[in-house]
């Protein structure tokens, strides 16, 4: 029995496959019919399956070596392509993760889905994520992984496009499925390039073949080479966590149905973090990546935790604190700390989620995802207000919650090689302590504005995992202690911990001085206006995009065209009508006389004649 | 076996030509349909016979024609050419299901139809250059008929140009093989009989590439490309299935059939330069793509950067890449033709192609959800993203061409991002947006309009999840033809230097 549940864990993507698979015969007919519900029904009992069977495997894997097996896809010429799989307890807790937020999201969507017809179509796509992310934390190879990313990659086009009516949700899927596939297709490069060097995509054997001397010195001999190679492999995560410069479309993301989000922002980003993780020993092959990487995860991390603070759109100011959170998970893979990258991905998701999930709450009811039209909802809305506090605490760095020890984790990683990180980190953590202090202030604290005056808190569906999470991001630490992940007292950092503490301090302090005091004019305006427009603006990414990669493919692209109609076609055609015209010129040679069919023979002599002779002549000599 | 393959659809058109004039169109379908449908059942017949683990050529048939031309009517089917045989006969049937309205001269239509299907079996088949010449100049009459009869507006223009450029190409690959027998001093004009290693270098250089300008237009290469956008648009959908997604692998087939495996001392001089087209036809074609508003255009252009990377493949010519070659040519016949048929469905559903005009396709209450719901799949298909058959296809192509093309490979990727470019453009235009309630009354999919796109997209689905169904016919024969190739021969090494 326990090897019978462990062995048959990679049916857990089927589970979720066969849902996705049901639930598209909800087609307009049968929606008719019987109501679009049923469809939900079914995929939330396979997700209640997949969960049940996780969480039942977990302990049984625990602290047990990994079980490794592989299928065979395709072999083909003196190309074997193998799909490896792996159940550690790593994968199994992720799995676990992974089915559990996604329960809660379709429970939460059964409520805030209530009067959409297309249930169907939206218990569809999130049962395939729940497929591609299962998957994707059980196969150890990276080619594998490149698909599903791609295939999710699809996923979020037409999860975000779901109210495909309305124009923002239309340019926010566009945007979205373009940002990661570029990503993607990097990662493609990287992909295709890896296997002359290596021979093998799987992970494993990556890690072997990435650890050998013999590869240490081939790289220390092609700097460049291997750069190009990390850089090419980091896009596709980059993509997938919205990372500086293609984060922009996790924000207009946004434009899709709270239950993706909460699903998206927790864990659909972590794969793209997860992948990248995994390809650690390749990136460290070249410590221009590894550098690179840790940039970019600063640059977002104080972008986005910047730019949240600047957003009115309750759901955009959530959202960049993703962007921020994984671009800490790319500072602690890109100074080799993978456990705290872990650490970081498991108290973000379920903080994050929770947060989202409150979040919705008030929009759905209140109508308005404004921040400046809400306030005064902590006495109606308690639940909710509860709900986003924890999040928040889960989130930043407060004891004894989750969010402490990951960072914790992290900052004390750095503070010996490299401190002046460990002050990012500070900076990243009290700017977002003071964002989630600003959204909590201007939705549950002041008083009620326009939009929140008749607002209550909303119904069971939603309240109820709201509530379960809330539990689960409370008791955080306990879970951590019984993994054995929590530092031991005698080793613990106590001055980078202290320091983490006073920084989120800071930023709640701050926040709550600013945003909970009703004497203080809201909204706040900087004493400078370029700065409060650069991060509003989202650093104005969309208008460079738009000036730059947009512009060019837009006219390139019209170049071509233009080119293609009147030059190369042109050509064809002038060659066409010379020759019309050539036949039109000569039909008046048809004129019927004698004298000019005489003369056209005696001149035609005389040019053969003249020919002749000139030959011989030329023969002569 | 291979002759009734051909001799089939001759018989079925004589008959379809000839049956009483009082036959309404939609009887004289339902016999074409089911001549075709014998000619697809002999095809699957020939499925289960075909030797996978032959590398050689199958199904072999011979007599001795008209000697003293060397014509001799000699056929068989290898793994190159036998995916593609089964390609033709799936399109043939669902083409001839596909035209389910009143037609002019339904008699005509149908029989040339089947007239096209036999001239590409049998190019396909044709062991003889002669023969091939002769099925693949006799297969241009009908196609020009079919667009210049049923065709759109400027379908008189498209016509000629179609005709003109195919002929040229025609007469150049007729010199080349007159060029290749005559100076090779071979007896007929047999496939095998046939032997190009014996003349110098130059001479093969020359008639290599008198071939390679032949076929590159029928494929089509940038810049001898510009016959496609207007025979594609103005043929009608089912007329343009039979053109993109069959006739334009007889360019890819006669490259590797005539350029690669008669020259193998030259392909691999030619290679690089091959290669570059190939990348350039990728990026020149989705990028004049995005520019267009017709979404017919559209995916004529997109069917010109398909081919490019069959070129690069082609020319890279390791195992995997050529067979990637061969899944690239028939994976882009399939989805080229789901493009077509469904872009077929919308505008006789809306009566516009216009991306402009097009909005909310997927409304599930007045669009066309179906259909919308089939259009994301294939251009996405059509993009490369993995789970259908595309994506293998595509995949193989970049992991065989990499290591010895690189560079011309990554642009290659580049190009398949910018495919997804253009139909986001299209997806989110037509099926996404709002549909407009003055406008939107639009007939129904009939459920019997519905099947052959389910049976295409079912097809592109399996083939990507389970893609050794597509390769296995050919992977001994690529596999033959890599080896059959000498590397760094004298002559090569000589004229490498020469060059230097």
């Amino acid at each position: 029995m326990t090897s019978f549940l462990v062995q048959t864990i990679w049916m857990v993507p089927v589970y979720a496959i066969l849902g996705a698979t049901l639930s598209t015969l909800w087609l307009p007919a049968i929606t008719r019919r019987t109501g679009p519900r049923p469809a939900g029904y079914i995929n939330l009992l396979m997700t209640l399956a997949a969960f049940i069977q996780s969480l039942l495997a977990f302990p049984l894997v625990w602290n047990q070596p990994p079980i490794e097996f592989t299928f065979t896809w395709l072999q083909v010429a003196n190309l074997t392509l193998t799909l490896p799989i792996e159940i550690s307890a790593i994968s199994v807790g992720a799995i676990a993760i992974v089915t559990g937020l996604n329960l809660l999201a379709q429970l939460y969507a059964i409520g805030y889905m209530e009067m959409d017809w297309g249930w169907g179509r939206f218990y569809c796509l999130l049962a395939f994520f729940e497929a591609g992310m299962c998957s994707l934390v059980l196969c150890d190879s990276l080619l594998f992984s490149y698909i599903i990313l791609e295939l999710l990659t699809l996923g979020t086009y037409l999860l975000v496009g779901f109210w495909f009516n309305q124009s923002l949700v239309v340019t926010g899927a566009r945007d979205a499925f373009l940002t990661k596939r570029v990503g993607d297709l990097f990662m493609l490069m990287g992909v295709v390039a890896l296997w002359p060097l290596v021979g093998t995509w799987d992970f494993s054997q990556l890690k072997l073949w990435a650890v050998s001397e013999a590869t240490q010195e081939y790289a220390a001999a092609h700097p460049t080479m291997f750069a190009l190679l990390g850089l090419a492999l980091i896009a596709g995560p980059m993509g997938k966590c919205a990372q500086f410069p293609l984060h922009l479309w996790l924000d207009e993301a946004m434009e899709g149905p709270i239950p993706s989000t909460i699903l998206r922002n927790s864990v659909v980003v972590a794969t793209g973090a997860w992948i990248l993780i995994k390809l650690e020993p390749v990136l460290a092959l070249s410590p221009f990546t590894l550098s690179a990487t840790v940039f970019i995860g600063l640059l977002s991390a104080v972008g986005g935790s910047l730019i949240a603070i600047g957003q009115i759109d309750i759901k955009r100011a959530l959202s960049y604190l993703t962007t921020a959170y994984l671009g800490l998970v790319f500072v602690a893979v890109g100074t080799l700390q993978n456990d705290a990258a872990f650490h970081l991905l498991l108290t973000h998701a379920l903080a994050v989620a929770l947060l989202i999930m409150s979040a919705g709450a008030v929009i759905w009811n209140s109508v308005s995802q404004d921040l400046t039209q809400l306030g005064g909802l902590w006495s109606r809305r308690p639940i909710s207000g509860s709900a986003f506090v924890v999040g928040t605490l889960g989130l930043i760095a407060f004891p004894p919650l989750g969010g402490f020890w990951a960072l914790l984790e992290l900052a004390d990683g750095l503070w010996s090689t490299k401190p002046w990180l460990v002050g990012i980190l500070l900076v990243v953590n009290a700017l977002t302590a003071f964002g989630l202090a600003r959204v909590f202030g201007l939705i549950f604290g002041g008083k009620p504005k326009q939009m929140s005056e008749r607002s209550p808190e909303v119904h069971w569906p939603m309240i109820l995992p709201m509530t379960f999470l809330l539990g689960l991001t409370i008791h955080m630490p306990f879970v951590l202690q019984r993994l054995g992940l929590l530092p031991n007292w005698q080793v613990l950092n106590k001055e980078v911990a202290l320091l983490l503490i006073w920084s989120s301090i800071t930023g709640l302090g701050l926040g709550s001085v600013v945003y909970l005091n009703n004497l203080w004019k809201k909204p706040v305006q900087l004493p400078f206006k370029p700065l409060q427009d650069l991060v509003s603006y989202d650093f104005y990414t969309p208008k460079i995009y738009r000036f730059s990669i947009v512009f060019v493919v837009d006219a390139v692209s019209k170049v071509i065209a233009w080119f293609d109609r009147y030059i190369v076609d042109g050509l064809v055609n002038l060659v066409g009508l010379a020759t019309v015209f050539g036949g039109q010129g000569l039909k008046y040679n048809v004129s019927g006389q004698t004298q000019f069919y005489a003369l056209s023979i005696l001149l035609g002599i005389a040019l053969f004649v003249g020919l002749l002779t000139f030959g011989s002549i030329d023969f002569g000599f | 076996m291979l002759s009734t393959l051909i001799w089939l659809p001759v018989l079925g058109a004589a008959i379809v030509g000839f049956l009483p004039g009082n036959l309404t169109a939609s009887r004289l379908r339902s016999i074409a349909l089911a001549i075709a449908g014998v000619i697809l059942l002999v095809t699957i017949w020939l499925l289960t016979q075909f030797d996978i683990n032959s590398s050689g050529l199958q199904f072999q048939e011979y007599l001795s024609w008209i000697p003293q031309l060397g014509l001799t009517y000699k056929l068989g089917v290898d793994g190159l050419s036998f995916p593609l045989l089964v390609l033709s006969s799936l399109l043939t049937a669902i083409v001839i299901y596909s035209r389910n309205e009143e037609i002019q001269r339904p008699r005509l239509y149908y029989a040339l139809i089947l007239l096209v299907h036999a001239g590409i079996v049998g190019a396909f088949v044709a062991q003889n250059l002669l023969l091939f010449v002769l099925f693949y100049e006799l297969e241009l009459i009908p196609l020009y008929l079919l667009i210049a009869i049923w065709g759109g507006e400027k379908r008189g223009y498209a016509a000629i140009k179609f005709l003109i450029y195919t002929a040229v190409s025609g007469i150049l690959i007729l010199a080349g093989f007159l060029g290749i027998t005559w100076l090779s001093n071979s007896e007929s004009f047999d496939f095998d009989a046939i032997a190009t290693q014996g003349l110098p270098i130059t001479t093969q250089l020359i008639l290599l590439v008198i071939l390679l300008v032949g076929f590159g237009i029928k494929t089509p290469i940038v810049p001898l490309h510009t016959w496609l956008p207007d025979a594609y648009v103005e043929a009608s959908p089912p007329v343009a299935i039979l053109l993109g997604g069959v006739l334009a692998k007889l360019g890819t087939y006669g490259l590797v059939r005539f350029g690669l495996q008669l020259f193998p001392e030259t392909w691999p001089i030619v290679a690089p330069g091959l290669a570059t087209l190939g990348a350039i036809s990728v990026l020149y074609g989705a990028l004049s793509a995005i520019a267009q508003k017709d979404i017919k255009r559209m995916v004529a252009y997109s069917s010109i950067g398909h081919m490019g990377y069959v070129l690069v493949g082609a020319a890279a010519l390791t195992p995997i890449a050529l067979i990637g070659v061969v899944a690239q040519m028939v994976s882009h016949g399939l989805i080229l033709a789901l493009l077509f048929y469904l872009v077929g469905v919308i505008e006789a559903k809306t009566g516009t192609r216009e991306l402009d005009v097009l909005n909310g396709l997927l409304n599930p209450l007045r669009g066309l959800p179906s259909t919308g719901a089939m259009l994301i799949l294939a251009g996405m298909a059509s993009a490369g993203i993995p789970g259908m058959m595309g994506f293998v296809a595509e995949f193989l192509v970049f992991q065989g061409s990499f290591a010895i093309f690189p560079v011309q490979t990554l642009f290659c990727i580049l190009g398949s991002g910018l495919t997804a470019v253009y139909f986001v453009i299209l997806l989110n235009r037509t099926c996404f947006g709002k549909l407009d309630n003055k406008l939107a009354y639009y007939p129904k999919v009939l459920r019997s309009e519905q099947i052959p796109a389910l049976i295409m997209a079912a097809l592109i689905l399996f083939l990507g999840v389970q893609p050794i169904w597509m390769l296995r016919w050919s992977e001994r024969t690529t596999t033959a033809m890599v080896a059959a190739v000498p590397t760094d021969t004298p002559q090569q090494v000589a004229f490498r230097m020469l060059r230097e």
